[in-house]
């Protein structure tokens, strides 16, 4: 079931009137949340709900082990046997098929090649992100950061509530599971921001991402030896656009659904293409997947705490996966690759900077901010463009349509076929909403929270219209199902 | 394992006696937003029957063939036409023609509509305007 549809408005309705009416009976009211998220989650292949049930078992039951062990080596192992059976699960079915590939590949270049066993393995949607959640609560509950929960339905309705269950944001238990002890409330503020948001995403997911997606991204990026120079460029700033639109537009339907609900999820972008280098660009790009790389991956690893060689290890590390966590094919793996170099040249420069020439303390002179200025800018242009280059990776269907994409920015006489005033006019909008003072969408949430139920009526049903009116026709999926 | 038992008998041991005056004005501010956003949802609704119809019809044209859903696929055809008669669908469909016509303005159309524009391009080439009609860049404009 997808959020800019006919069927997803009716499913919201009847959940929002039936969650609301039980909740003087908060556990009928977690139990039929639970059902409407497992039902959401069905929609698409009702047998994949065995799998989430597995995958959520596995979780629980880790954590009640958890809970009772004493024993460090126990209690490592525990979390060990639950880690390795979520990430088992998670490799077969979004793995095992590139694993066979890549392996025919290699022994095919050695003269060995042998016939495997292939299979067709249906990927099942939001499979990463819930499995991510999964191992979150069990992490979590092994540092004493969460205790166990004894019921499974609280556990069940934490990896499967339906507003983030396919595409994110990834919530912790941390997070999460003390909501789900207090008694649920809607003020004015959750009606504010619910409707900012939801309108929100789905200007950015229907208007702004479709039509990038169908006038631009998509015929540049099927043959991109067949346009010249300028509608490359274009082509890869509006796929810049198009994943953002697409991925934060989900995000924005995604917390404001649940704000509706009671339930708060933390921001998962904030304006990314404004950061002025890379560190700043993942502080804001998909903050939610950042943020549990760093607490799961790179500071178990080691972090910083190792030294300087160390230190650049954990951060490839950290990135390589990051972008094999992405998809099974190697483009993703290169675009994680190039952002972890990329992260580790940036901190290496930037600590030699520091060294030869240091921050000078105390008041800065006109030529001194000018410079910051200056150096601010050059940062954003540079770390948006090398953002748009590993796009290109991210985006072409193999190694060879990225190298013919790039190789076609020496074409500078072909004429442009796609980059039309509409779709510039698109992409500049939406790169200048990423220079808006970050608070835009909490004023005007403060702005209608007071409005009378007509006049928010009248908003939020005007808007979905004109939306509706203005978007191309048929609902394409979000990017992200396919991760 | 489910522990809804534990909940219920929670919130029921809780009961309003023993809430403070804090959580009854919680309780009745979120009574109030729900009620508020059931209006608000329902008349969106009603808003979206009437104006976007033709909507309605694409959806239930996905049904699978059975006596019920014939049924709703005839009604949605017959409440989409009736609200084409009275006029209601033509805002969208003006907005659509509107948005159309936009997409496909080239760069020609868009510099002969504004000539701000194209006076703004002729001195960013430093070329009068009557011999321009190439882009910057020297790229030339193949949609008008």
């Amino acid at each position: 079931m997808l959020f800019p549809t006919l069927e997803f408005g009716i499913f919201f309705l009847i959940v929002f009137t039936v969650s609301w009416s039980l909740r003087w009976t908060p556990g009928f009211r977690k139990l039929a949340l639970l059902a409407a998220s497992y039902v959401f989650y069905g929609w698409w292949d009702w047998r994949f709900t065995g799998l989430l049930f597995a995958s959520t078992l596995i979780a629980y039951l880790a954590g009640l082990g958890l809970e009772r062990a004493e024993r460090a080596a126990l209690r490592k192992w525990i979390v060990g046997v639950a880690v390795a059976g979520s990430l088992v699960i998670l490799g077969f079915f979004k793995y095992y098929g590139f694993f066979l590939t890549s392996l025919a590949a290699l022994l095919d270049s050695f003269g060995l090649a042998r016939d495997l066993p292939f299979m067709e393995i249906i990927l099942p949607v939001g499979i990463s992100f819930f499995t991510f959640q999964s191992i979150s609560y069990v992490v979590d509950v092994y540092r004493g950061d969460v205790r166990a929960e004894r019921s499974l339905a609280d556990v069940m309705l934490y990896i499967s509530f339906f507003p983030q269950l396919v595409a994110g944001p990834i919530v912790r238990a941390a997070d999460f599971l003390p909501q789900l002890h207090e008694t649920p409330r809607l003020s004015r503020e959750h009606l504010g921001v619910g409707t900012v948001l939801i309108l929100s995403g789905l200007i950015k997911k229907m208007v702004i991402a479709n039509y990038l997606a169908t006038g631009i991204a998509d015929p540049v990026f099927f043959d991109p030896t067949v346009v010249g120079a300028g509608d490359l460029l274009l082509g890869v700033y509006a796929y810049a656009v198009q994943i953002y639109c697409d991925f934060s537009g989900y995000s924005d339907i995604a917390i404001g659904v649940a704000a509706l609900l009671g339930y708060r999820f933390l921001e998962n972008f904030n304006q990314p293409y404004r950061a002025a280098s890379l560190q700043d660009f993942w502080r804001r790009w998909h903050i939610s997947l950042s943020t549990w790389l760093r607490d799961y991956l790179y500071i178990p690893l080691g972090g910083n705490r190792g030294g300087e060689k160390a230190t650049y290890r954990n951060l490839f590390l950290t990135m390589f996966l990051g972008g094999l966590w992405h998809g099974a094919a190697w483009t993703f793996v290169f675009w994680g690759t190039a952002h972890g170099l990329m992260l580790g040249l940036e901190r290496f420069i930037k600590s030699k900077i520091e060294r030869f020439a240091p921050a000078q303390a105390g008041p800065r002179g006109v030529a001194g901010m000018l410079g910051d200025g200056a150096q601010h800018i050059v940062g954003v242009v540079w770390t948006f463009h090398f953002v748009c280059f590993t796009w290109i990776f991210f985006r072409a269907d193999t190694f060879g349509t990225a190298w013919n994409y790039l190789a076609g920015f020496g074409n500078w006489g072909e004429p442009l076929q796609y980059a039309t005033p509409f779709l510039t006019g698109l992409i500049a909008l939406a790169m200048i909403f990423q220079f808006t003072p970050g608070n835009l969408g909490r004023w005007l949430a403060q702005g209608i929270k007071h409005l009378p139920s007509p006049l928010l009526a009248l908003l939020l049903g005007g808007g979905i219209w004109l939306i509706w009116a203005v978007a191309p026709a048929g609902v394409a999926p979000f990017i992200y199902f396919q991760f | 394992m489910l522990d809804l038992l534990h909940d219920i008998e929670t919130e029921v041991e809780g009961g309003w006696e023993a809430a403070s005056r804090a959580e009854l004005h919680q309780a009745e501010e979120t009574r109030r937003s729900v009620a508020r956003f059931t209006r608000v949802m329902w008349l969106s609704a009603f808003l979206l029957l009437f104006f976007n119809s033709s909507q309605l019809v694409t959806y239930v044209n996905g049904f699978e063939v059975g006596p019920v859903q014939d049924a709703v696929v005839a009604l949605s055809h017959t409440w989409d036409e009736q609200m084409r008669k009275n006029g209601l669908t033509a805002p969208a469909a003006a907005i659509r023609a509107e948005v159309d016509d936009l997409r496909t303005t080239g760069w020609a159309e868009l510099r002969a509509e504004f000539p701000v524009v194209e006076r703004a391009i002729a001195a960013l080439r430093g070329k009068p305007r009557a011999e321009d009609d190439a882009l910057p860049g020297g790229l030339r404009d193949t949609q008008g």
